[in-house]
């Protein structure tokens, strides 16, 4: 019999029995969380107790989690296990203020593994494909995220990491990759590579699926790429906090993206008021493991805009769709595929006297691709007159921000004075990209 | 001693025009001037003029990043062979500069030429000891 699901028992039951297992899993999760140092004497303090948990409403019970109570607890104090249980952690960029790490068990390795193949599956990828996954291995979790998926599904895995676009391209030609994932501003360069190769994608590959991630992207962007490549884009959705990529994704219908209700409990929230927003309207999204034993986290504030998308999906899963990720509820902004906050670029700039503390970053798409512009003034007490000196100044400060957020800049040198101090909350952040897509 | 002013400078419409606007209102007269520009949208400004420090104290309460840089004057012939003549001096007493500019003092007999050098004192002894001799602060600034 073909095989529709990848899991049927998991992703094609009712919702009753959906919301059942996640109670069941909420109350393993609270048993778990309390083994951990910060939600011990969190739990304490508010009088939670495990098992207790009958119905999911009662999530709104539960106190909020933030990326700074995990900064703040870095390293250990989330951490349910002893670290001997532990096989694999993740963590954020950054050397000024504490990453973000979190901890897998090999339950939760298997578990994210497992996610990662329903979703590929789910987007029609199957054991016969050749999968070309263009993204960073290492720390950053959509190497070895889509890695351990993608062996799980049982494809061809093809480990090719990122950039050298030409040698992207053979890689594809060699071994007929047929779905490769990639950030969606990196394809559009990788489409104009082709191009000066004079070859065409659609005529000159075998690529069929086009996984795409880590960067916000509209439904426009989503054509443009599906035109030039001559494929069928998905859309798929993940942060670092809940394992990485495999939280969200897209069907073969290409309507909202499926997230595992049976892995996360998802709440939308208006992010003033933390008050629950109906189906159907915008608002941050909140979610809690279901399934993680090394480092559950209990009401995930992750920042990003989404909602629901009422009504049932024609491929028939029960696990709601979210929309496409339409904002942020703080300053945070994506390039390269890589998350970067204005104050990181901050604090580097403060470390160093030969600039003024004020700074603009213009996101904008250069060629083709798309650039963090960091505009700095000179300051004036600092100036010598040598221009080696302002050179070298300007390769310090690109390879400082490198080291801090990943994502290398083009560092502008600006006269003093000419960036507007800021009044109240300033704008630092000016997005002009079109994601490499024309 | 040979002073220039060197000005951080955007490369942007009227960047250049704010500097000299500024200067006339100081009534400060420039002799010569070399700007480096780099590949990165801004450059070096390198002036002389006839009153350095009056010059950057104008500039410096503008706002302006500006600096006052000690540089290397020296007499040559205004003549074909004039600066060679000289820079065969300058090489062999082993001194390499960074950025240079010349000007005229009198048509056909003398001109300047203004060394930017790294290390200005070391230099400076290099030269001496090559029997290489400085200008008057008179004549480089023209007064």
């Amino acid at each position: 019999m073909k095989k529709t699901y990848w899991e049927e028992e998991l992703e094609g039951f009712n919702r009753e029995s959906l919301e059942n297992l996640q109670v069941e899993r909420l109350n393993k999760t609270l048993g778990n969380a309390m083994r951990s140092p910060y939600y011990k004497k969190l739990f304490k303090a508010k009088g939670i107790k495990p098992g207790t948990i009958k119905s999911v409403a009662q999530i709104r019970d539960l106190p909020f989690t933030t990326k700074q109570d995990l900064r703040d607890n870095f390293p250990y104090g989330f951490l349910s296990l002893p670290k001997k249980e532990i096989i694999r952690l993740h963590s954020s960029s950054g050397t000024t203020g504490n990453p973000t790490v979190i901890f897998h068990n090999r339950h939760d390795i298997n578990s994210w593994a497992n996610l990662m193949a329903r979703s590929l599956f789910c987007a029609g990828v199957r054991d016969t494909d050749v999968f070309q996954n263009i993204s960073g291995y290492g720390l950053f979790t959509g190497g070895l995220g889509f890695q351990y998926g993608i062996e799980r599904l049982g494809c061809l895995s093809i480990p090719a990491g990122a950039g050298n676009s030409l040698r992207q391209i053979k890689l594809m030609q060699d071994y007929g990759t047929t779905v490769a994932h990639a950030i969606p501003s990196y394809l559009g360069r990788l489409y104009e590579v082709f191009e000066q190769q004079n070859l065409d994608p659609k005529k000159d590959t075998l690529l069929h699926t086009l996984v795409i991630g880590a960067e916000p992207h509209t439904e426009e962007q989503r054509l443009r790429i599906e035109e030039m490549f001559g494929v069928k884009a998905y859309n798929s959705y993940g942060l670092s906090e809940m394992n990485g990529p495999g939280v969200a994704f897209e069907c073969t219908y290409q309507n909202g993206l499926h997230i595992w209700e049976d892995a996360f409990l998802i709440e939308i929230v208006n992010p003033d008021t933390l008050e629950p927003v109906p189906d159907g309207e915008y608002g941050e999204l909140v979610m809690t493991t279901l399934d993680r034993e090394a480092m559950p986290i209990i009401r995930y504030r992750t920042r990003d805009i989404t909602r629901i998308i009422p009504g049932e999906c024609k491929c028939g899963r029960v696990h709601r769709r979210i929309d496409r990720i339409v904002g942020r509820s703080d300053d945070m902004f994506i390039i390269k595929g890589c998350n970067v906050f204005p104050m990181q670029i901050e604090g580097v700039l403060l470390k160093i006297p030969e600039v003024n503390t004020n700074y603009l970053i213009n996101l904008e798409t250069i060629n083709g691709i798309d650039e963090m512009v960091v505009n700095v003034e000179v300051n004036k007490e600092w100036f010598t007159g040598d221009l080696r000196k302002l050179d070298l100044l300007a390769k310090q400060i690109t390879a400082k921000i490198r080291d801090e957020v990943l994502a290398k800049p083009i560092v502008k040198l600006v006269e003093p004075g000419t960036i507007p101090q800021p009044e109240g909350k300033a704008v630092r952040v000016k997005d002009k990209r079109n994601n490499g897509l024309k | 001693m040979a002073y220039e002013i060197s000005i951080f400078l955007e490369n942007k419409i009227g960047h250049f025009e704010r500097i000299t606007r500024i200067l006339k209102e100081g009534e400060i007269n420039i002799r010569s001037m070399s700007i480096n520009d780099t590949a990165n949208g801004w450059g070096i400004l390198n002036l002389l003029v006839n009153n350095p420090k009056k010059a950057y104290k104008v500039l410096e309460e503008a706002g302006v990043s500006v600096a006052l840089k000690e540089v290397i004057a020296l007499e040559m012939k205004d003549q074909a062979g004039g600066l060679n003549e000289l820079l065969l001096k300058v090489a062999q007493a082993k001194v390499n500069f960074n950025n240079a500019n010349g000007r005229i003092i009198e048509a056909t007999k003398s001109a300047i030429l203004i060394l930017d050098v790294p290390n200005i004192d070391e230099s400076k002894k290099k030269l001496i000891d090559n029997g290489i001799q400085f200008i008057d602060d008179n004549t480089i600034y023209g007064n």
